[in-house]
């Protein structure tokens, strides 16, 4: 073996040797390189002569010149363009006419346990590259989906690093909606994505169709999102890429409420409605008094710095990274809430053998963040919104305690959120090891065993501390006297918690592609995983911390006793183990006919005992028209129709089932005591206290798809459109049992139903406009309608809120769109007391209260009478990416848009003295003022309940958003000529430019999952973000 | 090479058999004990068999449907719509889906699918005293049959095994007399192996097992049976009468000398899990809080405050006892009697809202210090319900010896007259009434001594009464309750005729 590298090693330097000599007779090449279809002069082309990688690039003229030897092959290679080869035979002028690649024929798309090409995919997959990553930079990699990626409607979250609510094709479930996450083949989950450094995606895939996601099984029925990241190249220099980005954040758009002196008006005006005295008696001197919105909503930076490098030798290629995103929360600033990641990634692969190779991904990633109470009543914003705008900012009263002023009026619930900002302490730090340990061996020349290892290694640790706080001498909240001594209603504490979570994936698969008769060709796979996640959360805390202070909130400092109930501690662990066989096999007639079937059989720890495995499967079958021979229509020069139907599903089982002895004398909520008297004295007993259902199983999802792919105008338009149907059955819910079976809990079964029906579009279009001026245009639209068919017994409901009561506003109910909203409908404004009287009956109505719609028309008003009053998702989203490219410069604008998902205003409270939102300006004062239902009388008392949840509250929160607009600058070489640099580009962007919405609040994207998706409780709005940056290659 | 093939095949082969394994799971490995964990000792036996009495305490409606189905009370309450399932038993608008009905129908099942459960899994382990316990289990098993028969008619009827997810929906009703049959069994089965004393006072033993099974005779005009079986108990001489029936319900006198069988209940559990949904299954017995009279209040007085004034007897009954009967004012309290006679006391209270009869339930009424200060006052109520006691074993004798197929109205009178005894404090109420009268004086006598212990409208239907002393009470319809509606609805079983 030695002896022959030595060889070769001599016989290779020989040839240099001769190459050398050969080189003596060199001649001289000139030329001109164009566009085959727009005639136009090509500027850096580069022109390399094959054997001795000499090169040159050409001017602006398109012109060049190169001197090689007779006989030699020159390439010539062009962005976008397909790679010409010429051989020189004499020295000559030659004109290059370089054809427009023909797009994406050759582009081969990762899928499922291996790529494929794109024109022989016949399932539904939404790619987003690279280009469009690196450009948007977003903290979270499911940012660069939104609008992006047809079929997947993406609702982003507001705060710092925070999770937005994703779907892939509506909303199947009520619970665990979220789609699969894998990173390299490697399995992850979606909360996985707030680690990726966005630099180091090459592309992400979602997997759509049942075709795609059923070689994912049990995992794939909500849709997978396939994340690719860089790896290197073999044989070449080390390619740096630079990139740093710094950006200021603010706040867009902040909520009207009344100043001072309304605020009063208005408060006066309900206290006299209710028979009480006016609470202020000079109006005049309140002015416009303190918006706490402007006091909370801090300016704050955010930056991201990456540096990568990618490249290779002859048995190894790399891509390594390493890079740091801060984001500072705009609500109280960075020392209060702040989003800091540090990542590094190392990608190799290496060639053991001639067949053997290894793959490593590894990635660390260091998230350091805190945050503030967000996204609920009495959350900071809420607080902001409702607190006593007559109060001043700072706390002017000698003698008293805190930096922040005291609301005289607001003695309970809402508190100066300033000095809610200034009490906030914490902190997380979160370490976290993924990636994967590969082993591909060449058996065949045609079949490659894969051997993989996927890991994710979490550890996060929690600190927080709850100091004792005034807000005021006569406030419900207040645990500390105004002169700073605690009052004796509570007690400082600081609480610990440590997660750890270890997920693995052991898989081993082979590929295996091979012909019949030259025009057959087959790709098999089959495979076997394992894979396993556990966790363990371990938490401590204690109270008492000395000097009520975060600089001592320590728990061996703490001086809380266990006796009284100061020490605190609790542990919980998780574990659920999966292992699946799969197999695939694609086949296609001459790339013509496709055809794929895939079958993958799951087993779960969590299924019940009959059905410990499922099986699901897919298949699809596609036809390229466009390569029929007898195809001769011009105008579409592409065209592929493609049909696919498989069956895949979602275990979100929350844990297995069991048949528990419960002993005891009283298991609290369950109604399944077991205890009795003996002698006078209560004694424990025992009682099988559960049902197992041992045929409990997965959620199933059958999806029929329907699409074609098409490119028109010499293929600048692309566009590809995708229906569906998925039926959904199984979901869980509690089955009404006999009476007779007794007592013991119900368990879980399969018993619901979902139907969903939708389009997925997407439409590119890319236009040289000029020689110097180039457009290019997506289009996505995504629509889906979502039907809860079956939920046996009832109903779930969720989003919660209260003003003052606690509402619930938000069902999962058969018949119904998931997750609509629940209430009365207001209709109108009682006028007189004739106008109640001749009303179906709404007890206490008085004139100027709401008149609700008797749905059920039984003559009164009542609980019964509650329906759909909105939805809060979207009917449609569409993302809309402009790019032009003249000469240097690079222009980009990104616009989404969602259209018909309705908002709950749940952030306002009813209480006497707080804040309100200026539409209560217009409202009834008198018959025949107004007759808007969304404008009652102003009282406190509300007897007629006028703050129920009804559509009082709902408003559209359809927008366009223009997300980002960039404008970039790529230096041009010649003015630098550094040897370092291949590529500066300087770049300003705008992030969350504009906003256009009828909705009245901070931000019309609210996320929340199936049941507070929509539900406003002072939604974290996201920030509008300016920012310049650098991107440069060497 | 080919040993990495080799090896590639065997990790694939290995993968494969240990799969099934991989997603095996044991709740051991969540520290749950199941099924797989227990009958290892005869503690677990004993644990579960503590299980089995559980549901005794959750049916503390059941006596008072005894009597506000009857003529003895009227329901009350707070207005005509508070507790609608009770009201609705009382003026005999019974509605399939009553909750008061569906709580009894679900409690019993549910005991009896405890017992089951001891059942199913009796040959697992063999230990000492093994035999007594299931004596006991099977004892609990005829009581809850027996409340359902006379509630419902025909029920479901399984002995196996505790009821599996599989078998809800598919069960049928079971004939009355078969239901029956099965009470029979399982206490004859108590009886050949209960204790005659337990040391755990609240346990079933022989006499209970004895007495239950000799009223269960009754109930199907077995009355040589019946007499036989009674007559065991009387022999026996472990009981006694009290000497003033008004102790007989005092704290002092739980599971004492005159008591054969008692639903335990205590103050000591603290319980607060008040109105989970609609869950009523404390420790303590709710009824006491539903006789109580509302907002009383006074010095010295023994009577709790904040009932819920249900149950309150009707002036019918109270007109029923002679002057001289010491067992009026033992079943009855005249609050505004009460009141006057010891002024002293400054007694001061709320009317019953609804149906006010000035009377209230003395036997189970609300006392100072019987309720826990720490749980919710109105779940801890200490009172045992006296299910069967010596004077209704002498009256149950007394019947059956009338009704005899060879009638002894000698005994009958004698057992009969020990009570009336009691009640005066002397013999001169001595009854000598034979035949046909003395059955009738035998019932009537059973209204007096058992007032609002919850037996008088299941004896009115027993004694072929209830049509013409029960307002409202239609034959052929009112002998039973309706099975609750939600059971029909899920498990398609047949309604009783007329609901």
């Amino acid at each position: 073996m030695k002896l022959k590298v030595r060889l070769l090693c001599i016989g290779i330097f020989l040839s240099s040797l001769l190459f050398r000599v050969n080189a003596q007779n060199n001649i001289v090449v000139t030329g001109k390189v164009t566009n085959k279809t727009s005639g136009l002069a090509l500027e850096g082309v580069s022109v390399v002569n094959e054997k001795t990688h000499k090169s040159t690039q050409t001017n602006e003229s398109g012109s060049f010149t190169i001197s090689v030897e007779k006989g030699a092959t020159l390439t010539f290679s062009y962005v976008g363009m397909s790679p010409y080869k010429y051989k020189v035979n004499a020295a000559e002028v030659i004109a290059i006419q370089m054809d427009e690649e023909i797009k994406k024929n050759d582009e081969v798309i990762v899928v499922g346990y291996g790529t494929q090409k794109v024109t022989k995919v016949s399932g539904a997959i939404s790619t987003v590259k690279s280009a469009d990553i690196e450009k948007l930079k977003p903290v979270r990699a499911e940012d660069a989906l939104q609008g992006r990626a047809a079929g997947v409607n993406v609702i982003s979250s507001g705060s710092p690093g925070g999770k937005p609510t994703v779907f892939v094709r509506g909303i199947p479930s009520y619970k665990g909606s979220d789609p699969l996450v894998v990173v390299d083949g490697a399995v992850e989950t979606l909360d996985d994505l707030n680690s990726i450094n966005s630099a180091d995606i090459e592309s992400i895939n979602v997997l759509k169709d049942a075709a795609t996601t059923a070689i994912y099984g049990v995992k794939g029925g909500n849709g997978v999102i396939l994340v690719t990241t860089k790896s290197g190249r073999k044989n070449k220099k080390a390619e740096f890429n630079y990139s740093s980005n710094y950006g200021i954040q603010e706040v867009a758009r902040k909520l009207p409420v009344l100043n001072a002196t309304e605020y009063a008006a208005i408060v006066n005006e309900g206290r006299l409605v209710d028979g009480n005295s006016i609470a202020f008696t000079d109006l005049s001197k309140l002015g416009v008094g303190t918006n706490w919105q402007n006091q909370i909503f801090k300016s704050s930076p955010m930056q991201s710095h990456s540096i990568t490098a990618r490249g290779g030798a002859e048995n190894i290629a790399y891509f390594v990274s390493g890079a740091y995103t801060g984001q500072d929360g705009i609500v109280g600033g960075g020392d209060k809430s702040y989003f800091n990641r540090y990542n590094a990634t190392s990608n190799l692969s290496i060639d053991l053998t001639s067949k053997l190779k290894l793959l490593s991904n590894i990635s660390f990633v260091n998230i350091r963040g805190a945050s503030v109470p967000e996204n609920a009543i009495n959350s900071v914003i809420s607080n902001a919104i409702n607190f006593d705008p007559t109060a001043p900012i700072y706390n002017n009263v000698p003698g008293t305690v805190g930096d922040f002023s005291v609301s005289k009026n607001i003695i309970s619930e809402i508190v100066n959120p300033l000095t809610q900002l200034a009490n906030v302490f914490n902190k997380s730090n979160t370490n976290k090891l993924y990636g994967k340990i590969e082993l591909q061996y060449n058996l065949l020349k045609n079949l490659k065993i894969t051997s993989r290892y996927g890991f994710t290694n979490v550890d996060i640790s929690n600190k927080s501390f709850s100091p004792l706080i005034y807000y005021g001498s006569n406030h419900t909240s207040s645990t500390l006297k105004a002169d700073g001594t605690s009052n004796g209603t509570g007690h400082n504490a600081v609480s610990y918690d440590k997660d750890t979570y270890y997920n693995y994936t052991l898989e081993t698969f082979g590929n295996y592609t091979f012909k019949v008769a030259k025009e057959h060709s087959f790709d098999v796979l089959v495979g076997i995983s394992a894979a396993k996640n556990t966790g363990n959360v371990v938490s401590a805390s204690r109270q008492d911390v000395p000097n009520n202070s975060w600089n001592w909130a320590d728990f061996t400092a703490a001086t809380g006793n266990a006796s009284n109930g100061g020490v605190g501690g609790g542990e919980y662990r998780f574990e659920k183990r999966n292992i699946s066989y799969f197999s695939r096999v694609n086949y296609d007639y001459q790339e013509k006919y496709l055809a794929s079937f895939s079958l993958r059989r799951d087993g779960s720890y969590e299924f019940g005992a009959n059905n410990k495995f499922g099986t699901f499967y897919a298949g699809s079958l596609g036809w390229l028209v466009s390569s029929e021979s007898f195809y001769k229509f011009k105008a579409i020069d592409y065209l592929k129709i493609r049909g696919s139907y498989g069956v895949t599903g979602n275990d979100n089982i929350d844990h297995p089932q069991y048949l528990q002895i419960y002993t005891g004398i009283y298991e609290y909520g369950k109604g399944n005591n077991t205890g009795y008297v003996f002698n006078g004295s209560p004694v424990n007993g025992s009682t099988l206290s559960t049902f197992a259902n041992p045929d409990l199983k997965w959620e199933q999802q059958k999806q029929f798809n329907f699409g074609f792919d098409a490119r028109l105008i010499k293929n600048r338009l692309s566009l590809t459109v995708d229906y569906f149907e998925r039926n959904i059955s199984g979901l869980l819910f509690t089955p009404q049992l006999s009476m007779y079976l007794g007592t013991s809990a119900a368990p879980f079964a399969n018993v619901g139903t979902t139907q969903t029906k939708g389009l997925d579009l997407s439409v590119g279009y890319t236009q040289p406009i000029s020689k110097h001026l180039k457009l290019s245009s997506n289009v996505t639209f995504t629509t889906a309608k979502n039907l809860v068919t079956e939920t046996s017994s009832g109903y779930i409901q969720g989003g919660t809120y209260g003003i003052p009561t606690s509402y619930s506003v938000t069902r999962y109910e058969k018949g119904r769109a998931p997750g609509y909203f629940y209430g009365y409908k207001a209709i109108g404004i009682f006028q007189t007391q004739e106008e109640i009287a001749k009303n179906p009956t709404q007890s206490n109505a008085q004139p100027g209260d709401i008149r609700f719609a008797d749905i059920n028309g039984d003559g009164k008003i009542s609980d019964s009478d509650r329906t759909m009053i909105g939805n809060p998702f979207p009917k449609f989203t569409i993302g809309w990416n402009i790019s032009l490219e003249y000469k240097s410069f690079d222009f980009n604008v990104y616009i989404y848009a969602s259209s018909g998902n309705d908002i709950y205003r749940a952030y306002e409270r009813n209480l006497a003295f707080t804040n309100k939102y200026r539409g209560i300006l217009s409202r009834w004062t008198g018959a025949g003022t107004t007759n808007d239902p969304k404008s009652p009388r102003v009282t406190f008392a509300d007897p007629n309940i006028n703050t129920r949840a009804s559509d009082r509250y709902i408003e559209d929160g359809s927008f366009i958003k223009i997300k980002d607009i960039q404008l970039g600058y790529t230096v041009p070489a010649t003015l630098y000529k550094s040897k370092i640099f291949n590529k500066i580009r300087l770049y300003m962007q705008v992030k969350n430019a504009l906003v256009l919405t009828k909705y009245s609040g901070l931000d019309p994207e609210i996320a929340g999952g199936i049941f507070d998706t929509g539900v406003d409780r002072g939604n974290y709005p996201q920030a509008r973000i300016y920012s310049m940056g650098i991107d440069c290659k060497f | 090479m080919k040993n990495i093939k080799l090896i590639g095949v065997a990790f694939l082969i290995l993968l494969t058999i240990s799969c099934s394994k991989f997603v095996n799971y044991s709740a051991q490995e969540d520290y749950i004990v199941t099924t797989a964990d227990y009958f290892k000792t005869a503690s677990d036996y004993q644990s579960l068999l503590v299980g089995c009495y559980t549901p005794l305490q959750w049916l503390w409606s059941d006596p008072m449907i005894g009597d506000i189905a009857s003529d003895n009370a009227m329901c009350g309450g707070e207005s005509a719509t508070d507790n609608v399932g009770m009201q609705q038993i009382h003026n005999f608008q019974i509605v399939p889906n009553n909750s008061v009905l569906a709580e009894s129908w679900t409690d019993c099942f549910e005991g009896i699918n405890r017992v089951n459960y001891l059942h199913q899994n009796k040959a697992l382990l063999n230990f000492t005293g093994k035999d007594a316990l299931y004596g006991e289990a099977y004892f609990l098993r005829g009581y809850y049959y027996f409340e359902l028969v006379r509630l419902f008619g025909d029920v479901p009827l399984f002995t196996d095994h505790k009821l599996t997810v599989g078998e809800s929906k598919t069960l049928k009703r079971s004939s009355k007399s078969l239901v029956y049959k099965q009470i029979e069994t399982d206490l004859t089965t108590a009886i050949s192996n209960l204790p005659k004393v337990q040391t755990d006072k609240g346990r079933a033993t022989l006499y209970s097992a004895q007495a239950l099974l000799g009223k269960v005779y009754l109930y199907e005009n077995k009355f040589d049976s019946a007499a036989a079986v009674l007559e065991r108990v009387i022999n026996s001489n472990a009981f006694t009468l009290t000497t003033n029936l008004a102790d007989v319900f005092l704290k002092v006198n739980q599971n004492g000398a005159e008591s054969l069988f008692e639903v335990q209940y205590t103050n000591l559990d603290n319980q607060h899990d008040y109105g989970t949904q609609n869950f009523q299954r404390s420790q303590g017995n709710m009824m006491v809080q539903y006789c109580g009279i509302r907002k009383i209040a006074g010095n010295g007085i023994p009577y709790a405050g904040g009932g819920y004034s249900f149950d309150l007897p009707t002036k019918d009954l109270q007109s029923q006892f002679s002057s001289s009967d010491t067992r009026r004012d033992a079943a009855i309290l005249d609050v505004a009697a009460y009141a006057a006679a010891n002024q002293g006391f400054g007694i001061s209270y709320s009317d019953a809202p609804y149906q006010n009869t000035g009377l209230y339930n003395q036997k189970y009424q609300p006392r100072l210090g019987e309720t826990s200060s720490a749980g919710v006052s109105q779940l801890n109520y200490l009172n045992n319900y006296r299910v069967i006691r010596y004077a209704d074993v002498l009256l149950m004798a007394a019947e059956a010896n009338n009704r005899a197929s060879t009638p002894n109205d000698s005994k009958a009178q004698s057992y009969l007259n020990l009570v009336r005894k009691r009640a005066y404090g002397n013999d001169s109420h001595a009854s000598s009434a034979t035949g046909v009268s003395l059955k009738q004086v035998i019932w009537d006598e059973r209204r007096l001594e058992l007032a609002m212990e919850g037996d008088r409208f299941f004896d009115l239907v027993r004694t072929g009464q209830a049509a013409s002393k029960i307002p409202n009470f239609k034959v052929g319809r009112n002998e039973v309750f309706p099975i609750p509606q939600q059971e029909i609805d899920i498990s398609g079983l047949s309604q009783n005729p007329g609901y």
